[in-house]
């Protein structure tokens, strides 16, 4: 029972906490002088109105997906890692490097490139990694700092070492290495399905391995794990590179699958909009997903929005930040014992009530 | 010379919004609350102050409402944390998206989606009469806008009171060991709130002195991680007034060296440069180590009638 209602709890709260963000969204348009009803029709005809817009939504999602697992991951295993954009970032420029020199093209240039992105990534959250496990230092501060270090880097490869001419960009990757799409007329390519499958390896590790058993215990009880035997830094450095790897292999297929070159902006803010994915998304990978693919569809139905109705864009971006202070005050309240009283006191009355009519 | 009196110069500018920052998060962790929402506070001070600057063309009002609209968010936090004691980590992070997503979602809204550029008159320098012609250190501490001087007060404030008087060591005992505060009859939720509304009040003047006394403009990024710096900096100030000082100054110094050298440029691609100051914060954190300090009971959730 007990097990159930909690089960309940981490359901129920998000989906309490996207009504009441969407009901605030809803004002908010309705103060901008829209009709809600309307907006939220577009929006809702955006994101899956026709199978284009659909695979804009999946497209949107991709690096949603990854950012999200990337954190979705390092917190299950006690790292609080905020360096996903950095990864993401330096995957993809180690991925550019790769797919625009190397000169390999079609499936084994993909994957090269693949893997490039996935290693420069685990590398980039090795770095902090260390730095914890050595120094003892907070992880969240480095990994920051590394995200505007990463995106500096990025910065230098554009606007200098691979500049096209007179633009501060570099050329796109090679046609023969860029993904291609799964269904024709529908945007989203093969980085979507990688995303899936990545988030579906990483539920069976996380939940069905003695492996990811070992790294949630850590992560859950830190002290209890180190004297049950387990090398805790030898786990918290696994950690790191993991996470890191998959916000680097995001990169890479969001390169190659959906903006073919680095350019200014690229990866911003998507490290932060993981971490919100993977805690509306309670840190389960299958629910991360879920979520990345629910804030994707407002973000691709909120442009229809914009233009039939003025409604800005931005406001999907209130909604989900909203999401989040909900449902992070909602969880904790959940947990409050005073709640647990008051749950326990109404089903009892509930009870009582059912057994006195009886 | 020159170079170098005006690399001090921008040191002592670029220190200012790290110090206020600094001191809330000084200010919010004597009292056990790890507030790492600065980033976001400060962000949506900047935007309020700027754009009430912009609206009545008063600094002191967008300055004072960045205040007021940085103890409003930062409320939120307090509740959800202090009385519904959600995880301080998660909480703050949950300020980082949701301040600056409300404050460009403002500034769309307000500008709509033109490009051209809105700019403010900036707050004007204040010469102390007298002090400011002594040479070299004059221009330096003298001769600057008037939240320097604030900034400067402040830290001697801060030294004063959490050293020398009976409220600030009961408010540093709250951070300590809430529990025994409470049995000496410190009212330890009632100063939990307060530190809350002061550190929101200062990362919102932290991040307004960004668009009003700074740079004339408001960009979407604009604090650009200060608000993580300026948690390395109470960690690098050892949580102390005078520490967090010396910390701000580095790091301003940092952050004025890497824009004189990007003006010096030597055929480096700037954004090296612009490294600078986060690979310093990278730096001082390792070399610093972990050598545990600050308030015992940092970060951990407080009820009553609870051991």
């Amino acid at each position: 029972m007990k097990k159930l209602t909690k089960s309940l709890g981490s359901f129920v709260v998000p989906v309490l906490s996207i009504v009441l963000a969407l009901l605030i969204g809803a004002i908010i348009m309705a103060v901008l002088g829209a009709n809600p009803l309307v907006a939220m029709q577009y929006l809702a005809k955006g994101a899956f109105g026709n199978a284009a817009n659909i695979g804009t939504t999946l497209t949107k999602a991709t690096p949603l997906i990854f950012c999200g697992l990337c954190a979705c991951f390092a917190y299950k295993c006690g790292v609080f890692n905020l360096g996903g954009e950095g990864q993401f970032i330096i995957g993809s420029v180690a991925c550019y490097y790769v797919a625009y020199c190397s000169g390999i093209g079609g499936v084994p240039g993909i994957l090269l490139s693949l893997l490039a992105g996935a290693v420069a990534g685990g590398i980039w959250g090795l770095i902090p990694g260390v730095l914890k496990i050595t120094r003892g230092q907070n992880e969240m501060i480095i990994t920051i700092m590394f995200n505007y270090v990463a995106t500096l880097f990025m910065g230098v490869v554009y606007t200098n070492w691979l500049r096209d001419e007179s633009v501060p960009q570099t050329l796109p990757v090679p046609d023969s290495v860029q993904l291609p799409r799964v269904i024709d007329g529908m945007r989203f390519t093969w980085a979507f399905v990688i995303a899936i499958v990545v988030g579906i390896v990483l539920y069976y590790f996380l939940f069905w391995t003695s492996g990811g058993f070992k790294l949630r215990a850590v992560g859950y009880n830190m002290t209890a794990s180190r004297f049950n035997g387990f090398p805790i830094k030898r786990y918290i450095l696994t950690s790191f590179i993991i996470s890191g790897a998959i916000a680097g292999l995001g990169g890479g297929a969001e390169l190659l699958g959906t903006q073919f070159r680095l350019i200014n902006g690229f990866g911003a803010g998507y490290g932060f909009d993981g971490v919100s994915m993977a805690l509306i998304g309670q840190l389960h990978p299958i629910a991360t997903m879920i979520v990345s693919i629910f804030f994707a569809a407002l973000r691709a139905g909120s442009t229809t929005m914009q233009a039939a109705t003025g409604v800005p864009t931005s406001v999907s971006d209130i909604i989900q930040a909203l999401v989040i202070v909900f449902s992070v005050a909602g969880m904790a309240l959940v947990k409050l014992p005073e709640f647990e009283a008051f749950r326990l006191r109404y089903f009892r009355k509930k009870e009582k009530k059912e057994a006195t009519e009886q | 010379m020159t170079w170098i009196t005006s690399l001090l110069l921008a040191t002592v500018r670029m220190a200012v919004p790290l110090l206020f920052i600094a001191l809330a998060e000084l200010y919010s962790e004597r009292a056990g609350m790890v507030n790492i929402g600065l980033e976001g506070l400060a962000a949506i001070g900047s935007l309020v102050g700027f754009l009430v600057c912009y609206i009545t063309g008063s600094t002191w009002l967008g300055i004072l409402c960045g205040a007021l609209v940085g103890v409003v968010v930062n409320m939120i936090y307090a509740y959800a944390t202090i009385s519904l004691c959600a995880d301080h980590i998660v909480y703050g992070m949950a300020i980082n998206i949701f301040a600056p997503a409300l404050a460009s979602f403002i500034y769309r809204v307000y500008f709509g989606t033109g490009s051209d550029l809105k700019q403010i008159e900036l707050m004007a320098g204040i010469g102390i009469p007298g002090l400011k012609n002594i040479p070299f250190f004059g221009d330096l501490l003298f001769n600057q806008t008037p939240m320097v001087y604030i900034a400067f007060l402040l830290v001697i404030v801060t030294c004063i009171f959490f050293n020398k008087t009976r409220a600030g060591l009961n408010y540093k005992a709250v951070g300590e060991h809430p529990q025994a505060a409470a049995t000496l009859g410190i009212p330890v939720v009632r100063i939990k709130y307060l530190s809350c509304v002061l550190c929101g009040a200062l990362s919102g003047i932290g991040g307004a002195y960004l668009t009003t006394c700074y740079s004339n403009t408001y960009s979407q990024g604009n604090v650009a991680g200060r608000g993580f710096i300026a948690l390395a900096a109470v960690i690098f100030g050892r949580w102390t007034g005078g520490g967090v000082l010396l910390a701000c100054l580095f790091f301003g110094f940092c952050d004025a060296l890497q824009i004189r050298l990007q003006v010096g440029s030597f055929g480096v691609p700037y954004q090296f440069f612009q490294m600078i100051p986060y690979v310093a914060t990278i730096v001082v954190l390792s070399v610093i180590g972990a050598k545990k300090g600050g308030p015992q009971a940092n970060g951990k959730p407080y009820r009553r009638e609870q051991r």
